[in-house]
């Protein structure tokens, strides 16, 4: 890991077209600054880390999945869509 | 003509069918082609399928089938017809099951590229109930 030292108003810069700034510092705290293009996609890493959680919850194997639980389910829903 | 198995059903597919993923899903970068079939029985929610692993299931519906009002904002390289799907985690008691809403999955109609992306915004959550009414 590649790690920098910057005081408040110094930016860094990733690839051409993104660049993070340490707006401001104040005790345990730091405010980041990021300018990105919008088909890059910025969360705090605690988002990500749910998302990750979640979907490894969601993969099922082929032999374990819970056809029952699932019709009823669909029987839930399909009443629900017209 | 390729098939793959679901729930002791060969279904059929087509090369026009499989979906690309460039970046994985979050957290399993290694599902990079699949292909998304419905069956009947279990209509809305339909299966989406990995390539390259022949164990692998996600089970996945149509956000707006259930959240009428589910409208959010995709970045800007995703096109007004893009094709979205929410992934769905199933229980037993099928009251406790979850749809992560917060990170949906877009496939483009016209390439059938897809990815997953996190929305920024917070009203979404990525284990939200099913309406149970």
């Amino acid at each position: 890991m590649l790690v920098l030292s910057r005081r408040p108003g110094q930016k860094i810069v990733i690839g051409n077209e993104i660049t993070i700034e340490v707006v401001s510092v104040s005790g345990e705290g730091v405010r980041l600054g990021i300018s990105a293009p919008d088909t890059v996609s910025v969360h705090r890493f605690e988002v990500f880390e749910e998302i990750q959680a979640a979907n490894k919850l969601a993969e099922i194997n082929e032999a374990a999945i819970d056809a029952t639980s699932l019709k009823d389910l669909s029987e839930h829903f399909k009443d629900r869509q017209k | 003509m390729a098939t793959i198995m679901i729930k002791g059903h060969q279904h059929e597919y087509s090369d026009s069918d499989v979906i690309t993923f460039a970046e994985g899903l979050i957290g399993l970068p290694r599902i990079r082609r699949a292909v998304v079939l419905s069956m009947n029985e279990f209509e809305p929610f339909c299966w989406l399928a990995p390539l390259d692993e022949t164990e692998t299931r996600f089970v996945v519906v149509d956000p707006k089938l259930i959240f009428d009002n589910y409208q959010p904002k995709f970045h800007s390289s995703a096109s007004m017809d893009v094709q979205t799907y929410a992934i769905v985690t199933i229980a037993s008691d099928w009251k406790q099951t979850t749809i992560n809403l917060r990170a949906p999955i877009l496939i483009n109609p016209e390439d059938r590229t897809g990815s997953q992306q996190i929305l920024t915004e917070t009203q979404y959550h990525f284990a939200e109930r099913l309406p149970q009414d």
